[in-house]
Formats: structure tokens, sequence, C-alpha cells
């Protein structure tokens, strides 16, 4: 079980994955929370698929964790639905006492991208979601030096540079830059960014989350006419995005036009 | 940390007179003391569904046990929950009443102490 020596220093935040699970055996829910909490990460539970997919719709995770057997919509169901409807590519791990291979085989064919037998043993667990983790952000995620076009972000000493130029940062917003940096295409939904940011206790306004964004945006210069967009999406959250020449130019365009 | 080892399920073998200690960080206590509850409490819930002839409930109960017993350091339970689960659905009523008498002989004799 747990082991004191194995405890890790507290995680960086833009490295904290923000994990739903789904089970509803409230011993397992508890135990694999609290490995996940050991080890740094956001767990928030559910106990039937339909809440998930409800809370999918206006949630971003980094990752889902599904039993197969639970109450209205399978596991296995639940799975469809993300790669179907919502068309995710959120990374899924199966957590299923069901250990038959066409299990298995079903799980994975309907794109789950790893599967763990109950009993599961929590560093394997850790290794297997930080892996999918890894995988999904292209490998970029864990690394202490980000590089992308003009911008250059040390994890280690906590200094971005633009252009070699350091950017003025306060310790959110560095923390707010790495995350949008690590995740650049995904969309974030505010209550993922805040408890990346801030913390899964903090009590956190609408206004000061934007007052932040904002203020990367412009010390950062993510703007269409540096070739990128930090963009609201309303009642979602935030999405930055690296646009091509012809991107950049007509996003310039439109909001030249906005401004007139 | 890992629980003493020790036979299980066997009636008449010494080893199942003594006490079963099982070492766990403090950190779990609370997290163990509440899981123990349920399970004391899930005892009541299986002989209820065996005279029901609810074998359904006793699958999913033992499924559950086997997925969570051993993570919480009682690989003895997750052994357990296996046979539940493999029970119920044979309707074997005579394996059922058994593995509820040894569940209930673990959980009444286990001392756990956390450091």
């Amino acid at each position: 079980m747990l082991s004191l020596q194995e405890r890790r220093p507290p995680r960086p935040a833009s490295t904290t994955m923000r994990i739903a699970i789904l089970e509803d055996d409230v011993s397992q829910t508890e135990l694999l929370s609290h490995w996940l909490q050991l080890a740094g990460h956001n767990p928030h539970a559910f106990e039937q698929g339909a809440n998930l997919l409800r809370a999918l719709e206006r949630e971003s995770f980094d990752a889902l964790v599904l039993d197969w057997n639970v109450p209205d919509l399978s596991g296995v169901d639940v799975l469809k639905r993300v790669r179907q409807r919502l068309h995710s590519s959120v990374p899924v791990l199966f957590v299923t006492a069901r250990n038959r291979e066409d299990d298995v085989v079903t799980a994975l064919r309907e794109g789950a991208d790893d599967y763990m037998v109950k009993p599961v043993r929590r560093l394997e667990l850790l290794a297997r979601l930080e892996a999918l983790s890894r995988r999904g952000q292209h490998g970029q995620e864990q690394a202490e030096v980000l590089e992308l076009d003009v911008y250059r972000v040390d994890c280690q000493t906590r200094t971005v540079l633009r252009n070699t130029a350091p950017v003025d940062l306060t310790a959110k917003d560095f923390d707010l830059s790495v995350l949008f940096l690590r995740n650049v295409g995904r969309l974030l939904s505010r209550g993922h960014i805040r408890e990346t940011v801030w913390g899964p206790n903090a009590v956190v306004t609408s206004r000061t989350l934007d007052t932040h964004v904002s203020r990367i945006r412009n010390k950062l210069g993510l703007t269409p006419d540096n070739g990128w967009r930090l963009a609201a999406v309303y009642r979602y959250g935030y999405r930055l995005e690296q646009l091509d020449a012809a991107a950049s130019q007509r996003a310039t365009q439109t909001d030249d036009h906005k401004a007139a | 940390m890992t629980p003493m080892s020790g036979r299980f399920g066997g009636d008449s073998s010494r080893d199942s007179l003594q006490p079963r200690v099982v070492m766990l960080d403090k950190d779990v206590e609370q997290l163990v003391t509440r899981f123990l509850v349920r399970k004391h409490a899930e005892l009541d819930r299986l002989r209820a569904a065996l005279e029901m002839s609810d074998f359904e409930t006793i699958q999913r109960l033992g499924h559950d046990l086997k997925g969570a017993g051993e993570g919480f350091g009682f690989p003895e339970l997750s052994i357990l929950g296996a046979k539940f689960e493999l029970a119920a659905p044979a309707r074997d009523t005579t394996q059922i009443a058994v593995c509820i008498a040894s569940m209930e002989r673990y959980l009444t004799r286990l001392q756990v102490r956390y450091a």
C-alpha cells in the first residue's frame, strides 16, 4: 500500500493532471482519489456515467479513469460517447475487475488508451496515467524546458524568454503561461485552469481569471499579428492556438475590422 | 509496508485462530477505517442477500471486494471477493455461506496497526 518513502515533492502546477474517475464503489473511489492526490493530481469522482458525460460538456480533463460496471451507462458506453459524440481524444484508462480477454479487446477497440485489471497497484496506476498524458501532449508536458516559436520556458528557474528577452511574470502568470503553452490547440475549461493554477480549493472569480489571461496575452504577445491567438470560448474557457501565416493575417484583419 | 501473510479460510488451522496483523501507513488510517466499517456492514447485506437468493447483489458486492481489498492492504479480501463473484452466478449457496463466514472471521480477527 502506501509508503512514506515513495511520496513525491509537490508537483509543479503545470504538470498537475485533472482526472475524472468513473467508479460506483465508494471505497475504490476514495482509494484512487487518495493516490492521485498524494501524487499531486486533482481527481474528480463520478458515480454515474451520465453525470460524467454532462461534466465533459462543460469541463476539460487531462485523463479519464473508467470502471466498466457502473449504474446507468457502463464505462464502455461512456467511452463510445466520449469518442463518437463529444469527439474527444482525452486519454482514457480503464480500471476494472473485468479481466477477460474480450473485455480488454472491446475497451481498447472502442478507444480506450490503456486497461488495468483490479486490484491495481498505486505506482503502476500513476505511471500509466503519466505515460498517457505524455503521449497525449507530444512528450512536452514533463519537459523542464519548453521551446515554442519565439518562447523559451524554463520550469526550473520559472522564467520565460520571448525572443531571448525575459518576460516579467508573477508566479500565477507563469503557471498560467506554462499551462497554455503545454496545451497549444486544446480547449481548457475555466474550472480546469483555476484548479491547475490556483489549486483545487482556491476561490477564484471569473474576472480574476480573465484578468490574468489578458495580462499574459499582452505580456507574451499571444496575438494574431504574432502568429498566436489566446481565444475565449463562450461559457467554457480558453484555447491557445498557433496560427499559420494566412490564418494570422486573416485574424489580424478581423481584429482590425472589429476595432474600426 | 506489506500486510503480514497468513493462511486464509482454513477453519481448523491454528493460524486461523491468531489475529491477522496488518501494518499500514498512518496517513491512510481514516481511509482504511471507513473501508473496514463498510465491509463489516456488507456482511449483513451478504447474509440477507443469501437468504433472499439475491445472487446479483452477492456478485456485485464480491466484485467490489475483489477490486478494492488488495489496494487497501488486504489481499485476502480480494481473494474472497473473487470467490463470491464466482459462486454467485453458479448459485452455490454452500460456497457463499463459507465465504461469508470466512470474511466475518477475517474481519473479526483483523488488527490494523498504523505507523
